[in-house]
């Protein structure tokens, strides 16, 4: 056990607060926020609200187009829903109401992960078909962000009534099977090269990763079928697991490595 | 009765826990989302928008709501919308009356924004058309009434193009002019400083919607 990416993580969130809490300092490095942003003049975009912009907005902005790239390949690369697990503030809040709900001991039922990638699909239709930009409407991840950047607390209730379904009934359910950027990114996250590897030799099935994962249907399965990485893309890359392992089975694989065949002999 | 409970092992309280319990509060949760998010955004009527705003209705579809305009804005004019503008939540706006826009000639609002939600096009401050300047309280207006006021057109960074001052004989007195300000709304900007700037505790200019300019059936 030890708490390397831990420790790394929460000041990787953290970083992203004080980054949009910024300019009220009257830093000027950056820009925006996660929809859009300024970072030391690079230009980056949340590709789900360029798609919803795109369609419902009917502009096309070169750039803009660029600096969306620029974030999916960023993404891409660093593994998909580690936008989740590393820099979404609601990611950030969510973790820390699960502690609550488990002292409590309340609210264990789950959706499906696949849920999430069902809103992501509701939020293309609606944009397509009212024009209303549904996910940048409702984005927790926007009220916080202009919560933190403007001070516009009102429509915190929002996420106060997630956290509060979160702890008293369904599990992290926002985060894992309603957020459409999560489901967007977990589309990505599939075949993105970053990933949690698995050593089967040094496995000593104490199962404190399957406790410490916040996706456990994702992790569980692969350990079972002997999988050298965890392919799923609703792996948030949060690297729990890969901290609580105490024989380092579990480790950060840079690259694709080919499905182990089950030979049953 | 009891035979058929036996073999499946879930009773009546853990079905009503487990499977029913959960898609009931996220309905509820939705639903009481949809309520208070999901209105329409011009609810409240006219909503001024940063200069270079596209139509309403699209504007709000291409807002990412990110506030790189308001941040880029040296005057803090643009103000971020709250939860009580339905689905306009999170998108720019100004209030005239309390910090209008100033016209900056370079325009920065629009150079941040990333989305073309502010049409990058425009680049000459004469072309900004975030609405029309209109004297809704003639009775009230000073200079109507033939005193010497006349600030909304000193005011004007489009002095003498979107507010003329027209003389006319002040036939109450019978001896002085009334200097009526004249807008030309082909002309108007929509920045509000006329708004802002009027001395009444009331504004009597006020930004409204832009009405198309219609051509006059009578070529004369």
């Amino acid at each position: 056990m030890n708490s390397k990416w831990w420790i790394l993580r929460r000041t990787v969130q953290l970083a992203i607060l004080a980054l949009i809490a910024s300019p009220l300092l009257g830093m000027t490095f950056f820009r925006g926020n996660l929809a859009a942003a300024d970072l030391f003049g690079l230009p980056l975009a949340d590709p789900l609200a360029f798609l919803q912009a795109l369609i419902g907005g009917k502009v096309f902005v070169p750039s803009y187009l660029g600096s969306a790239l620029l974030v999916v390949a960023f993404y891409f690369i660093l593994g998909g829903r580690s936008f989740c697990g590393w820099v979404c503030p609601v990611g950030l809040i969510t973790e820390l109401g699960d502690k609550l709900r488990l002292r409590l001991g309340s609210g264990e039922s789950t959706l499906p992960l696949a849920t999430s990638r069902w809103s992501l699909g509701l939020v293309l239709l609606t944009v397509a078909a009212t024009g209303i930009p549904l996910f940048e409407v409702i984005s927790p991840i926007g009220i916080i962000s202009r919560a933190t950047a403007f001070m516009s607390l009102m429509p915190l209730l929002l996420l106060a009534a997630i956290l509060l379904v979160e702890i008293v009934v369904s599990r992290r359910v926002w985060c894992r099977s309603l957020c459409p950027l999560g489901g967007f990114y977990s589309v990505l996250a599939r075949f993105s090269p970053i990933r949690v590897g698995f050593d089967k030799e040094r496995c000593t099935g104490c199962n404190d990763c399957l406790l410490a994962c916040p996706v456990e249907e994702v992790l569980a399965p692969s350990l079972e079928r002997g999988e050298r990485q965890v392919t799923d893309g609703d792996c948030s890359r949060c690297l729990a697991c890969v901290d609580v392992c105490p024989t380092r089975a579990l480790h950060i694989d840079l690259f694709y490595k080919k499905r182990r065949t089950e030979h049953i002999s | 009765m009891a035979a058929e409970t036996s073999h499946t092992n879930i009773t009546r309280r853990q079905f009503l826990k487990g499977s029913a319990i959960t898609p009931l509060a996220l309905m509820l949760a939705g639903s009481g989302v949809a309520a208070v998010y999901l209105r329409p955004a011009s609810a409240s009527g006219f909503t001024l928008r940063p200069p270079g705003a596209i139509e309403e209705k699209r504007f709000l579809s291409a807002c990412i709501r990110c506030g790189k305009c308001a941040q880029a804005c040296p005057y803090q004019s643009i103000k971020m919308a709250g939860g009580d503008a339905g689905t306009g939540i999170g998108t720019p706006f100004i209030i005239a009356r309390d910090i209008p826009c100033y016209l900056c000639s370079d325009l920065p609002c629009i150079k941040a924004c990333p989305s073309g939600a502010l049409d990058k096009k425009l680049e000459d401050i004469e072309k900004v058309r975030m609405g029309t300047a209109v004297i809704i309280d003639r009775e009230t207006c000073l200079s109507i009434r033939g005193l010497r006021c006349e600030v909304c057109y000193r005011q004007c960074p489009l002095i003498d193009k979107a507010i003329t001052i027209e003389p006319r004989h002040n036939t109450r007195t019978g001896e002085h002019t009334i200097m009526e300000p004249v807008i030309h709304k082909e002309k108007c900007a929509g920045c509000g400083i006329c708004e802002k700037s009027c001395v009444l505790p009331k504004s009597v200019i006020v930004v409204q919607k832009s009405v198309e300019i219609q051509k006059d059936s009578y070529e004369f």
